[in-house]
């Protein structure tokens, strides 16, 4: 089979949602053939995730300051900050006859492997790490999304770092940090890494759309033919962009379920300890561990992998950091269990609170039911 | 690998597009959520919206929307009918549903308006069996830990 291949630069961060969203309906309607496209965002575009809060999110004053875009992802996941380092990656294929929910985890697992063979390409020894992201040595460096339209086109969406601008990033996105200094910065680089990090070479966007390219046409044995959006799709996606993301009620929506950040700091030996947990219902999002004890960092980062979408029962919360324990033993050494479980335990106590506090106060509207826009 | 065990109550009645389950007593008035197997795939759900009381669907068409581990995606009608009631306990703590998918985690109601065809789509009785063993190995083929 032959797939469309389209690439564009620089895009309008409403126009690159609402051409995606489209050619997934679009080909789960049948009438595209599957569509691969990389591109870049126009600097910058700050993306929320299909059910967060923006406010929660974003730091929407100094978006507004430096001109960053902000916008609502059909496809889960956190907030992320997009631009020329970064390339975004839409991949449409038809989903209709798909039993798609009993075939999340492996349409998740085949989808990602054309960009960790792409990664691999390259030099960079990238892997699946659980749930969704692609991970190098316990750092992310892509993160993964799939969303199914209701035609049912499925459309999986990464975001790939080949650079990163880490101090406005941390200027636009709500971070655990408390102000943006050389610490704030220090610990996001030990979290994350990129392309060129990885390779040591100055590797343009080109030299990775060829790489992914290559990836994609290997695991799925499909040929690539040089596409671009027909008049039709232009003006279809057009209209989808005017109704949908350029529409405040998408952008702003409130969620049901509104995020709960809670955080505890607790002494230990080794040094001050804080965690922070973004808790939606009875999921932890997100864990931040944050103090000056010394451990590895890639320990860390793995230890707060585990904890993106982990449960929040205490029986929950042992048995992963016991796993965990296991697994990096020294490297975490000076780091003792009992307290970082505790601190973990009391952050989400808070959280919890925060959580009560704002369901007994909810907010005057509500995600639209079925919301999406279709055209 | 060990397989893994699912539960799916034999009385109920399964879309097996969608891993949606139904169960339907002696009224017109049918129970809906998400089997298993779908729950298993997705991962835990942090988010779920479902459309008003009243709305009026086709079989296969939205009845709301969900943010999983794993994906978002619309919530299907594994039948036609009238939405009669929406779980609110479960649009506020979605972790009902993957805790107790068949219980307390049901996600509507509906007033089913064409059930004796429809429900000849759906997996239910000496059918049962062989597809959950069928979708067991499939599953096992793909490994869970992917």
């Amino acid at each position: 089979m032959i797939w469309r291949y389209i690439h564009d630069d620089h895009v309008d961060a409403a126009f690159g949602l609402a051409a995606d969203e489209y050619m997934a309906s679009a080909v789960g309607r049948g009438i595209s053939e599957p569509v691969l496209r990389l591109y870049t965002y126009a600097d910058y575009a700050a993306l929320v995730g299909r059910f967060q809060d923006v406010e929660n999110e974003i730091q929407l004053a100094a978006c507004r300051e430096n001109g960053v875009r902000v916008n609502r992802r059909p496809t889960g996941g956190g907030a992320i900050f997009m631009g020329h380092g970064q390339l975004g990656v839409a991949l449409c294929v038809p989903g209709r006859q798909e039993d798609t929910y009993g075939r999340a985890r492996e349409l998740m697992a085949r989808f990602s492997e054309g960009i960790i063979r792409g990664l691999n390409r390259l030099g960079v020894q990238a892997r699946f790490r659980r749930k969704n992201d692609i991970e190098v040595e316990g750092r992310k460096i892509a993160g993964l999304g799939i969303y199914r339209d209701n035609s049912g086109g499925l459309l999986f969406h990464s975001s790939i770092l080949l650079d990163m601008d880490i101090p406005m990033m941390l200027r636009v996105l709500q971070t655990p940090f408390e102000k943006l200094s050389d610490k704030a910065i220090h610990t996001v680089d030990q979290r994350i890494t990129t392309i060129r990090r990885e390779t040591g070479r100055e590797s343009d966007m080109e030299q990775v759309r060829q790489a992914i390219c290559a990836g994609y046409r290997e695991v799925f044995k499909s040929g690539l033919e040089e596409s671009d959006f027909t008049h039709a799709e232009r003006e279809a996606i057009a209209q989808l962009k005017k109704e949908k993301y350029e529409s405040e009620s998408w952008i702003f929506q409130k969620p049901a379920v509104k995020d709960a950040v809670g955080a505890a700091r607790i002494k230990t030996p080794a040094g001050l300890l804080e965690a922070r947990v973004t808790l939606a219902g009875t999921q932890i999002k997100a864990l931040y561990i944050l103090g000056d004890f010394f451990v590895s960092e890639k320990a860390l980062a793995d230890v707060e992998g585990h904890f993106r979408w982990h449960g929040s029962a205490p029986e929950q919360i042992d048995a992963t950091l016991h796993l965990l324990y296991e697994k990096h033993g020294g490297a975490l050494a000076s780091l003792p269990a009992d307290a970082l479980r505790r601190a973990i335990r009391t952050a989400l106590d808070r959280a919890r609170i925060i959580s009560k506090k704002a369901a007994d106060e909810p907010y005057g509207c509500f995600v639209t039911p079925g919301g999406n826009v279709h055209v | 690998m060990a397989q893994k065990a699912f539960e799916f109550p034999e009385e109920l009645y399964y879309d097996k597009n969608h891993h949606m389950w139904v169960r339907k007593d002696n009224s017109a008035t049918i129970v809906v959520g998400i089997d298993a197997i779908g729950l298993d795939n997705l991962g835990d759900l942090a988010y779920i919206t479902l459309r008003p009381e009243g709305t009026v669907v086709k079989k296969g068409e939205t009845v709301g929307t969900l943010e999983a581990a794993k994906m978002t995606g619309d919530v299907f009608a594994p039948v036609s009918g009238r939405i009669i009631a929406v779980n609110n306990a479960c649009v506020e703590n979605p972790g009902l549903v993957n805790s107790d998918a068949y219980g307390k985690g049901w996600l509507l109601t509906m007033e089913a308006v064409n059930w004796e065809e429809e429900s000849s789509q759906l997996v239910h009785g000496d059918d049962l069996e062989p597809w959950i063993a069928a979708e067991i190995q499939r599953l096992e083929n793909q490994g869970f830990d992917a």
